[in-house]
């Protein structure tokens, strides 16, 4: 895999730290960390995604094991933080709290990724003692990217904290108010972002209601909640569809798509992963959510996603992706293996010697070329208008 | 108002009767009957955009309603043949009827187009014309309020932003949604202020001195960009025939399928710059439209051989290019193009020919073809495939299971997927399919892609 891909050196890099037991401080902005520092403002377990065991605990069917283990990851760093942050300087304790306001915000299921990412950064901007708005930018700076060095694995925590940061930078509206007023607006757009990403749901299940006509079949992988929300008003429309859920291993998110459709009265079948080849001749269209749509017009997703999506192309059928526009992302991967791997334990439910590998990406990358079509919120998009969007944002 | 009901319902009676043929005449109709209703409307005092975009929405419903697709007949026999088309289930087809209901009440209509295409259109300049007054009076009117600015921050409590800022904001509500916009937007509407473009209240505080002549203004700016698109329309030819020169070159051999004005036009203007080159026409069956444009080619002086349809496979390895006229372009990048066309295309593909469309900016639709077999197609009259008598007994309603045992289907397009066409030739010149939802966002509003108010 190396020689095509150009990341293999950063992997390499990552791989040399990693066996000489150092932390990974260059994932991290702030100028030269103190060892103990580092230590606190690191994500706890690096080996395992923050981002999927969020997932997990808010979609998955949790195993009880699975969750102790969830939970012994997750439940050891509030505490660490709240313990050292008297001792740590101000600066780093802010830093900290980012990470602490974003976690609290992220527990919540209802609330998207970006949407705690944006509130954190509120946080930042109300607790700020700054004047002027350059004071202000530099402060939001550090803290958007200790936030985003915290969990590399988040892509929509990164794209929201991106885009917020464009807000702040370039919007017009804010180069003619004093200081006071900007920084009030600026909350109160954090504040109703929440309610755009709410409304960005609704309008992305309004426009695929044209798409899904009666007595189709449509296919989705994991659980995604626009696409929850699509199939939820296209139920409520009273249209006559059959949904085929995946199962979604190793969380098992399919099982609770399957367990809200059947509340809808939605006729339901369950599949296990590799049973999709096998039922795509039944299925009319497939839809999946997406982790993040990157620049190519690609989608990453929860692991699977890549393999339907070949399979759908190879049969002809159209797969539609719903996807808020804020987890459009700047990035590009050449390949599969060419993303920060985000990694999750797999609970196989025997023991497996220890002499075995085992694959635990959570995510895989679907190129354009396989997306029929985007549904967003800013519309029904082909995948080549995407690249259109993010330039025009950070031109 | 009772002069333009005529005029009207004469346009919607034509329609449906099908004596408009073709998207550019019908489209230049509309347009012109459009200009008539703005010009003959009366406009109050305020809100005089939102009063012009309800009177042309009102024709805009009724014309697009005349659309012959969308009645009860066709609409049951395009579902049959959908329902034999899936392999032949019987509970398909139950499915596929008892649907029907639902697909009537929400379906887009699609007949003609060209019509939706262009009252769009014609919303989408009411807009714009609206919003450059507007900014425009913003200007003047920012001048007399700088002096007040500083009490009002204290005064009001919320912020209050600049006449730039403001007109900044008015001109991002005419562009489609963008990443950049996705956190602007919505201030404006809670904080209110008192101009927001199109929205309704847009000259709250403008002074009445000038309100008259601003009524005038805005419609005299509309009827001037209407007349521009008529123009635009009846040139287009014309504009893409100057580009012909560019694709076709010297003993090229060019495929077409049909006819097409724009084809015609396109192929003899690269003959009259002296280019020589040979075109097979496949004759188009049913109609044999083929026929025509290869005896318009032969009076023209150019090398024409005339095909089957079914000959289109064995020729393609002899051609260079495959040029044709479409009916609609969708959002997608897919066309609608007379039947026949899907087969060409997969034809071209096949032998890495290329399959150049050639479209006038009016054909150009802001939908999406959900599910073309059904919405999209026309069903013409089987009259054109079988004489009169020639087939009666087969077709005789009083045998035993109580309808024919042979159905004629006749329709009148195919859908042809993006991903077969290279390249689009329109008046404004060369585009990629994938590069035709940036086209239709410079040339519609966003608002107006759902014309018809759907029951609720």
């Amino acid at each position: 895999m190396w020689y095509r891909s150009a990341s293999f050196i950063l992997d390499k890099q990552q791989e040399e730290n990693d066996a000489e037991g150092k932390p990974e401080s260059r994932l991290l902005s702030t100028a030269s960390p103190s060892s103990s520092m580092a230590d606190t403002l690191q994500n706890p377990n690096p080996q395992i995604s923050a981002y999927y065991q969020t997932r997990a605990a808010h979609h998955g069917v949790v195993t009880t094991d699975w969750l102790a283990q969830a939970q012994a990851a997750v439940g050891r760093d509030p505490d660490d933080g709240v313990s050292e942050i008297s001792i740590i300087s101000t600066d780093s304790g802010k830093q900290l709290s980012v990470i602490d306001e974003f976690n609290n915000w992220r527990k919540q299921p209802d609330l998207a990724e970006a949407v705690a990412a944006i509130r954190a950064l509120a946080w930042v901007i109300r607790s700020s003692e700054a004047t002027t708005m350059m004071e202000l930018e530099i402060e939001l700076k550090k803290a958007s990217d200790s936030l985003k060095s915290w969990d590399t694995t988040s892509i929509s925590l990164t794209a929201g904290c991106d885009l917020f940061m464009r807000y702040v930078t370039r919007t017009s509206a804010l180069e003619y108010e004093d200081f006071n007023s900007a920084k009030s607006r600026l909350l109160e757009r954090a504040e109703k972002f929440g309610e755009i990403s709410y409304k960005a749901r609704k309008i992305i299940a309004m426009l695929s209601q044209d798409f899904i006509f009666d007595g189709c079949t449509i296919l989705v992988h994991g659980f995604s909640r626009v696409v929850l929300e699509v199939l939820k008003t296209a139920s409520q429309s009273r249209k006559l569809f059959r949904v085929l859920c995946t199962e979604g291993r190793p969380d098992r998110t399919g099982l609770r798509l399957s367990n809200e459709l059947a509340k809808l009265d939605v006729p339901v079948k369950l599949l296990i992963d590799s049973a999709v080849a096998y039922s795509m001749d039944e299925v009319d269209m497939i839809f999946v959510g997406a982790d993040g749509v990157v620049e190519s017009g690609g989608i990453i997703n929860m692991m699977g996603t890549y393999q339907i999506a070949l399979v759908a192309k190879s049969m002809n059928k159209p797969v539609y992706v719903a996807a808020e526009s804020y987890k459009f992302a700047r990035l590009y991967p050449l390949d599969q293996k060419d993303m920060v791997p985000a990694l999750r334990p797999i609970d196989f439910g025997v023991p497996i010697p220890s002499k075995v590998e085992v694959e635990t990406s959570a995510r895989d990358y679907t190129p354009p070329q396989y997306l029929t079509l985007l549904f967003t919120d800013l519309g029904v998009l082909t995948p080549s208008v995407v690249s259109d969007e993010l330039i025009q944002l950070y031109l | 108002m009772p002069d333009t009901h005529a005029l009207v319902n004469e346009f919607v009676i034509k329609l449906k009767k099908r004596k408009v043929e073709g998207s550019k005449a019908t489209a230049k109709l509309t347009a012109e009957l459009l200009r008539s209703v703005i010009s003959q409307q009366r406009i109050p005092h305020t809100n005089q955009a939102v009063a012009l975009i309800d009177a042309i929405k009102s024709v805009g419903e009724q014309l697009i309603a005349a659309n012959p697709v969308e009645r009860d007949g066709d609409k049951v026999t395009a579902a049959k043949v959908q329902g034999f088309m899936r392999t032949g289930g019987v509970g398909l087809w139950e499915e596929a009827t008892g649907g029907r209901e639902k697909e009537r009440e929400d379906g887009d209509s699609f007949g003609e187009l060209a019509v939706g295409n262009i009252v769009r259109r014609v919303l989408h300049i009411i807009r714009e014309e609206d919003l450059s007054l507007t900014t425009a009076a913003i200007g003047g009117l920012s001048l007399s309020a700088v002096s007040d600015d500083e009490d009002d921050v204290e005064q009001d409590g919320h912020p209050v932003l600049s006449a730039a800022a403001v007109a900044a904001a008015a001109r991002s509500t005419l562009r489609p949604p963008s990443l950049q916009t996705l956190l602007e937007d919505l201030p404006h509407s809670a904080a209110a202020p008192p101009t927001s473009s199109s929205g309704g209240d847009s000259d709250g505080k403008s002074k009445s001195a000038d309100k008259s002549s601003r009524s005038r203004k805005l419609k005299h700016n509309v009827i001037e960009a209407v007349n521009e698109l008529i123009q635009d329309i009846a040139t287009c030819h014309e504009q893409i025939a100057e580009q012909a020169v560019e694709h076709i070159h010297q003993n090229e051999v060019i495929l077409t399928l049909g006819s097409s004005i724009t084809v015609i036009e396109f192929l003899c203007a690269a003959k009259e710059k002296k280019r020589s080159f040979r075109v097979f026409v496949a004759e188009g069956a049913p109609r044999y439209q083929g026929h025509v444009l290869a005896k318009e080619l032969v009076a023209r002086g150019l090398q024409t051989t005339v095909i089957t349809d079914s000959a289109v496979f064995a020729m393609i390895s002899r051609v260079n290019m495959v040029i044709v006229g479409a009916h609609a372009v969708m959002a997608n990048g897919g066309i609608i193009a007379p039947v026949g066309l899907n087969m060409v295309a997969l034809a071209a593909q096949r032998h890495a020919v290329p399959f150049v469309v050639l479209a006038g900016i009016h054909k150009l639709c802001p939908l999406y073809p959900h599910n073309p077999e059904v919405l999209l197609n026309e069903l013409k009259s089987p009259s054109e495939l079988l004489d009169f008598g020639e087939f009666s007994d087969c077709l005789d309603f009083g045998s035993g299971t109580g309808y024919p045992l042979l159905h004629v289907v006749n329709p009148a397009f195919d859908y042809v997927p993006p991903k077969l066409v290279s390249l689009f030739i329109t008046d404004t010149g060369g585009h990629n399919a994938s590069y035709m939802y940036r086209l239709i966002a410079d040339y519609y509003s966003a608002d107006d892609f759902v014309v018809q108010r759907r029951p609720s």
